[in-house]
């Protein structure tokens, strides 16, 4: 026998799937649009959809409705702007450091971090904070991005590239 | 020593998962780049994402939901016909509104209707019709007294707390006040009485016939002058009881009386005049052995024997 699922149109429903999935969707998108007050709008949206289509959306299916339905209301919405994150203007010139071990100037180095990262295209920093910031898994992000494994592997050995490509001179070892 | 991380592509991220092989990892380890992957992978780690305010997000989710686009259609419609019915009614109100007369105490007025009657409104008196399309139903509302010289041109209804008064092409007074009375002067003249639904009963007046309703019996009676005194400026009475003398006077003068003792039911036979409030009470009270006291500035008129 079948168990019947819950039906998205119930209200403790929704709320459930709104309480276990509005917070990392949000911070999917920001992460790749940069734009905290875009981000919550476009799951908000999401959202609104959702209950809409309730009756259409089995509750198993609800979170990759809304991961999908997130990405492409950001495709739609932002991705023909060139998106930066906020923090961008944290970004200093860069200082060529003469200290001869490490870095001194951890506050400044998570600054130059934050810029560098803004600077990766989106495929790669979505990725990136995904895995390192929200510490998922490629698994978990290849559920939300829907891409592959490997894709994930390959994305992130280009963010890391290029990050050191950036911080490199900063570090000195 | 190969570069793994740059001939590898997929080799840091698979660092990062922990999935490369021992011998990998320890040649990676050795690199001189080591250092720098693992301290940038390190801050990372302490990056915060932003902070998220879920349960204001749904709240604010209902509420879009709530005002969204779907019932707000519904909603503006419903403005709409509101609006709409507001329109209708207040305009219908207009439409069936009413024009209204109103004699103050010793005012009188003449009013000429659209279709060309003329109405004496006697003092304390109103009268009232539709303001529109009143002349494909010519009814008219009276209260205190009137005289009429209705044109001859279709039915004319009055309307009074008594009864209904029809008309084709006459002259006539109503005297509706604690008295009810009606004069025919010229022409006929259809009485129906409030509560009477039987048209067989209506009293028919013509010219020199008058009826008198007193405590709902109808007296027929007749006269002779050919228009009522009150238009020539003076009330007349015949046997009449004080009561109704007083009341007259006091719809043409501004005053009430304080009547203390006096027997008002006693009968009063003569006239007074309606230009001349000392005049008035004179000839009124004393035949009646009646004194009066008028304090200055007082609308009060105290009775005494």
């Amino acid at each position: 026998m079948l168990e019947k699922e819950p039906s998205v149109c119930e209200e403790h429903n929704y709320n459930k799937l709104f309480r276990k999935f509005y917070e990392p969707a949000t911070k999917y998108i920001y992460y790749k649009c940069g734009n905290f007050q875009q981000a919550e709008d476009i799951v908000q949206n999401v959202f609104i959809k959702l209950w809409k289509l309730c009756n259409t959306i089995t509750y198993s299916k609800a979170k990759s409705y809304i991961y999908t339905a997130c990405n492409n209301l950001f495709l739609n919405d932002v991705a023909h702007q060139k998106v930066k994150l906020k923090h961008q203007k944290t970004l200093t010139d860069t200082i060529d450091y003469e200290s001869p071990d490490f870095i001194i100037e951890i506050d400044e180095f998570r600054k130059k971090l934050k810029a560098a990262i803004n600077t990766l295209s989106v495929k790669e920093r979505e990725v990136f904070l995904l895995s390192r910031v929200e510490k998922k898994t490629y698994k978990e992000i290849a559920e939300i991005t829907g891409l592959t494994v490997k894709a994930i592997e390959r994305r992130m050995s280009i963010a890391l590239r290029e990050l050191r490509d950036i911080l490199g001179k900063d570090i000195k070892v | 020593m190969a570069k793994n991380y740059i001939d590898d592509d997929t080799f840091l991220g698979r660092w990062i998962a922990g999935a490369l092989s021992k011998d990998e990892l320890k040649a990676f380890e050795q690199s001189e780049t080591f250092k720098q992957f693992e301290i940038i992978n390190r801050e990372s780690q302490l990056l915060a994402g932003p902070n998220i305010d879920t349960e204001t997000a749904l709240q604010i989710v209902k509420q879009k939901l709530q005002t969204g686009a779907k019932t707000s259609k519904v909603k503006q419609l419903w403005y709409a016909i509101a609006v709409a019915a507001v329109l209708i009614l207040s305009l219908g109100t207009f439409l069936t509104s009413n024009k209204t007369y109103t004699t103050a105490i010793g005012e009188k007025q003449t009013i000429r209707l659209a279709d060309g009657s003329v109405i004496n409104l006697n003092a304390n008196s109103s009268l009232s019709h539709k303001r529109f399309f009143w002349l494909h139903n010519k009814v008219v509302k009276l209260t205190g007294e009137a005289y009429f010289k209705i044109v001859k041109e279709g039915p004319f209804v009055v309307n009074t707390s008594k009864g209904a008064i029809n008309v084709l092409g006459t002259e006539f007074n109503i005297k509706d006040r604690t008295q009810f009375e009606i004069k025919c002067y010229e022409g006929k003249i259809r009485f129906t009485k409030l509560d009477n639904t039987d048209t067989t009963k209506d009293f028919t007046l013509t010219k020199g016939s008058q009826i008198l309703l007193d405590h709902s019996m109808i007296k027929e009676q007749t006269f002779k002058e050919d228009t009522p005194d009150w238009k020539t400026g003076i009330s007349k009475f015949t046997d009449q009881p004080l009561s109704i003398v007083l009341e007259e006077l006091t719809c043409l003068y501004p005053i009430t009386f304080d009547i203390n003792t006096i027997d008002t039911t006693r009968l009063f036979s003569g006239s007074f005049t309606h230009n001349n409030l000392e005049n008035a009470l004179q000839t009124t009270l004393i035949p009646m052995g009646i004194t009066y006291q008028k304090p200055e500035g007082s609308p009060i008129i105290i009775l005494s024997k």
